[in-house]
């Protein structure tokens, strides 16, 4: 009994003298010197973004000679698992890749803000919404990310459709889905949920045809209605997916990344909503459908009212950390990184659709032209605007109104009380 | 007569020697403890500590049991607890699996040299390696699925359903790692009293019989060790298959304690919540770790 007391004892005295720990640091240590900078990114390992960052970096080079720049390329699926890391021991590098919306929001007491130092190219690139956070901008876009819903012309033309006239209703889509079907056995929608991301990509691409704009603008303003007749529609559509087999078989056991693109693009789906940053993208499957075959089209309409557009944010930007010693040199790095030469080598390697819209893209395809045509009247894409808690939330009930475990009420009902608490 | 200096010096000689004798062993295990208490005990305490701290808006600030509260609360991490009860529910199978297979091989059934070796194989195996191959094997279009359509049995959806995603992880990992307790049971079939096996068969005993009144009784002490070693496998090293093969999923039905823990400190950061969550997990190990130590130690004394 004594022995266990001293041990006791020495539990007690060892919490005592942890007590002002905190589980996120607060320090303000730098990752790099004076003259070095620090670079944690995903991409800057891929050989199609090599000659990206070698135009970075000349770039940058022209404006400070005398200071070294080391890119760091992390594996993305444990990018932010890292960087938690990083942030929570307040030693961390100096500039910072981020994806837009819950991933840099969720982080920004750790960055600097840099509206002072962008504001030249404010014009000249788009997405900067989506690195925002109280009226302060935290990164600058690289790219821009958003959800085209993708089609297959050749699979049209087989079930005799006309392929230029993709259907501009839900009813009329769920027809020519039918047709497409019953002639070449294709399904209509290329679906990945395992991860639960389907749903998102769904609600972003679909929102537009279902929401009026002033409830649009009002879910991305941060005023969501969740018990809206139209917001439930959206969810009603997503188990309409399942119940009617317009996805794939096991949809919820299929990985997007890459099993889901991979049914679109061996023609076993008619659609698929993809990406438009650096995968699953047009590029990527102009090389399978041909880019005459691959068409892009805006979501059905369902709701009268309701105005298709591109939902669309910035996709990737740099940001600057707040321990980082002259956040004047680091805001050059990041201005660097999002120059029109380095994008355009960015965009012409790894196919993605860029932040500056200045770059001429014709040479890429119809697919490619169309979804640059859009981006003028493109809006956020819905569920960025969402935090990584109930997007997080949002792909499990996503499984399981798939499933036919949980009714839409049910699930709008948890996502009313996760968006508010987050 | 005064004592002399000679004589006072001896006995000083003596108790420092004595003294010495004391304090060797603290100072030989020294460096052992300092590297415990340091690397083991300080780290855990920190976490422990965190544990007691909050996320985001409130980082820093003590915020007392709330992050427990939260856990609680959470039907996450509730159904990871409920999968950490399914595992306890489903060890005597991943034991019983390799305790029947050396069984056979140990009674020399045809071919048990090839078995031996192949049964063995999958232990080294990376988990992500055999995630990935289960991943192609029980897709819904996959082999699995066409053999069972072929023999006019409906699809599967292995990964997909929430009712059998768990089973299908936990018959995978113990695929992969029942060679190990596998090569335990022979080595306690090493020591096994072959008179034993013999006077049963003479005795007209069935293999049933021959397995449950003399195998078993036997290696009591073999199964003991498979059980702690087994249940402590499922319990922290399944994290690398539900990585690669369902993410937790589907609807979170493949959760464990230490995906929860990993989400929650990497995507959701939230460290502490993750602390509180790995203090339970750490709690619920002691607890398994200490009742298997009793067991032990009370089947040591039957012995």
């Amino acid at each position: 009994m004594k022995q266990r007391a001293v041990w006791a004892a020495v539990l007690v005295a060892g919490l005592a003298l942890t007590g002002c720990g905190s589980a996120t640091g607060s320090g303000s240590s730098s990752g790099g010197s004076d003259k070095k900078l620090v670079v944690w990114d995903w991409k800057s390992g891929e050989a199609s973004s090599a000659q990206y960052v070698e135009k970075a970096k000349a770039d940058f080079a022209k404006k400070h000679k005398d200071v070294e720049v080391e890119f760091v390329a992390q594996p993305f699926d444990q990018y932010y698992t890292l960087l938690g890391a990083a942030i929570q021991s307040g030693k961390g590098p100096d500039v910072i890749l981020f994806n837009g919306g819950g991933q840099i929001r969720d982080r920004v007491d750790s960055l600097q803000p840099l509206d002072e130092y962008v504001g030249e190219d404010r014009q000249r690139l788009a997405g900067w919404e989506a690195f925002a956070k109280g009226g302060k901008t935290y990164a600058a876009p690289v790219t821009l990310q958003g959800h085209p819903i993708y089609y297959n012309k050749a699979l049209y033309e087989r079930a005799g459709l006309d392929p230029a006239k993709p259907a501009t209703t839900w009813q009329e889509f769920v027809a020519n889905c039918a047709t497409i079907t019953q002639k070449t056995g294709a399904k209509c929608f290329a679906q990945g949920n395992k991860e639960g991301i389907g749903i998102q990509f769904f609600l972003s691409a679909m929102a537009s045809g279902v929401l009026t704009p002033q409830e649009y603008d009002n879910w991305i303003a941060g005023k969501r209605d969740w018990n809206s007749p139209n917001v439930k529609k959206i969810f009603e559509l997503w188990k309409e997916t399942g119940t009617a087999k317009l996805n794939n078989d096991g949809a919820n056991s299929t990985a997007m990344f890459n099993d889901a693109f991979a049914v679109f693009q061996s023609g076993k789906a008619a659609h698929i909503i993809g990406l438009m940053s650096d995968i699953g993208h047009w590029k990527d499957f102009n090389e399978f459908i041909t880019p005459e075959k691959l068409g892009v089209m805006m979501a059905p309409t369902v709701t009268s009212g309701a105005t298709p557009s591109l939902p669309y944010d910035g996709g990737i930007g740099y940001a600057v950390a707040k321990w980082t010693k002259d956040p004047k040199v680091a805001a050059d790095l990041v201005r660097s990184l999002t120059s029109t030469d380095a994008l355009k080598a960015f965009y012409a390697n790894a196919g993605a659709i860029t932040a500056d819209t200045t770059i001429d893209v014709s040479q890429s395809g119809p697919a490619v032209t169309t979804i640059v045509g859009a981006l003028k009247t493109g809006k956020p894409a819905p569920h960025v605007a969402l935090s990584s808690k109930a997007l997080d939330l949002m792909g499990r009930l996503s499984q399981q109104l798939l499933s036919g475990s949980i009714s839409v009420d049910d699930v709008v009902k948890q996502m009313a009380a996760a968006d508010t608490a987050g | 007569m005064p004592p002399t200096s000679r004589d006072r010096a001896v006995p000083r000689r003596v108790a420092g020697g004595r003294r010495a004798e004391m304090l060797a062993p603290f100072v030989l295990v020294a460096p052992a403890v300092l590297i415990l208490v340091l690397l083991r005990l300080y780290p855990l305490l920190l976490g422990v500590n965190f544990s007691f701290t909050g996320d985001g808006d409130r980082d820093g600030a003590m915020v007392g049991f709330d992050n427990y509260v939260d856990l609680l609360q959470d039907p996450l991490f509730q159904g990871a607890l409920r999968n950490v009860g399914l595992l306890v529910l489903l060890l005597p199978v991943a034991v019983a699996i390799p305790g029947l297979l050396a069984t056979f091989i140990y009674l020399r059934v045809p071919g048990h040299r090839f078995y031996r070796s192949v049964y063995f194989f999958p232990a080294v195996l990376s988990p992500v390696i055999v995630g990935a191959i289960f991943n192609l094997l029980l897709s819904f279009d996959g082999p699995v699925n066409s053999i069972l359509g072929a023999v006019g049995i409906g699809p599967v959806d292995w990964l997909g359903d929430p009712d059998v995603a768990m089973f299908a992880v936990v018959g995978v990992h113990v695929w992969a790692t029942f060679g190990m307790a596998l090569v335990v049971f022979l080595a306690g079939f090493a020591t096994l009293d072959s008179a034993l096996l013999d006077a049963a068969r003479v005795d007209g005993a069935s293999l049933t019989q021959v397995i449950w009144h003399v195998i078993i009784p036997s290696l009591s002490r073999t199964i003991q060790f498979v059980f702690v070693t087994t249940m402590i496998g499922m319990l922290t090293s399944m994290f690398g298959l539900l990585y690669v093969m369902t993410s937790g999923g589907p609807e979170g039905s493949t959760y464990l304690p230490e995906y929860y823990i990993w989400i929650q400190q990497g995507q959701m950061n939230r460290p502490a919540l993750a602390s509180a969550a790995s203090t339970v997990l750490f709690v619920i190990m002691l607890v398994v770790g200490l009742l298997q130590l009793k067991l032990l130690r009370r089947a040591g004394r039957e012995d």
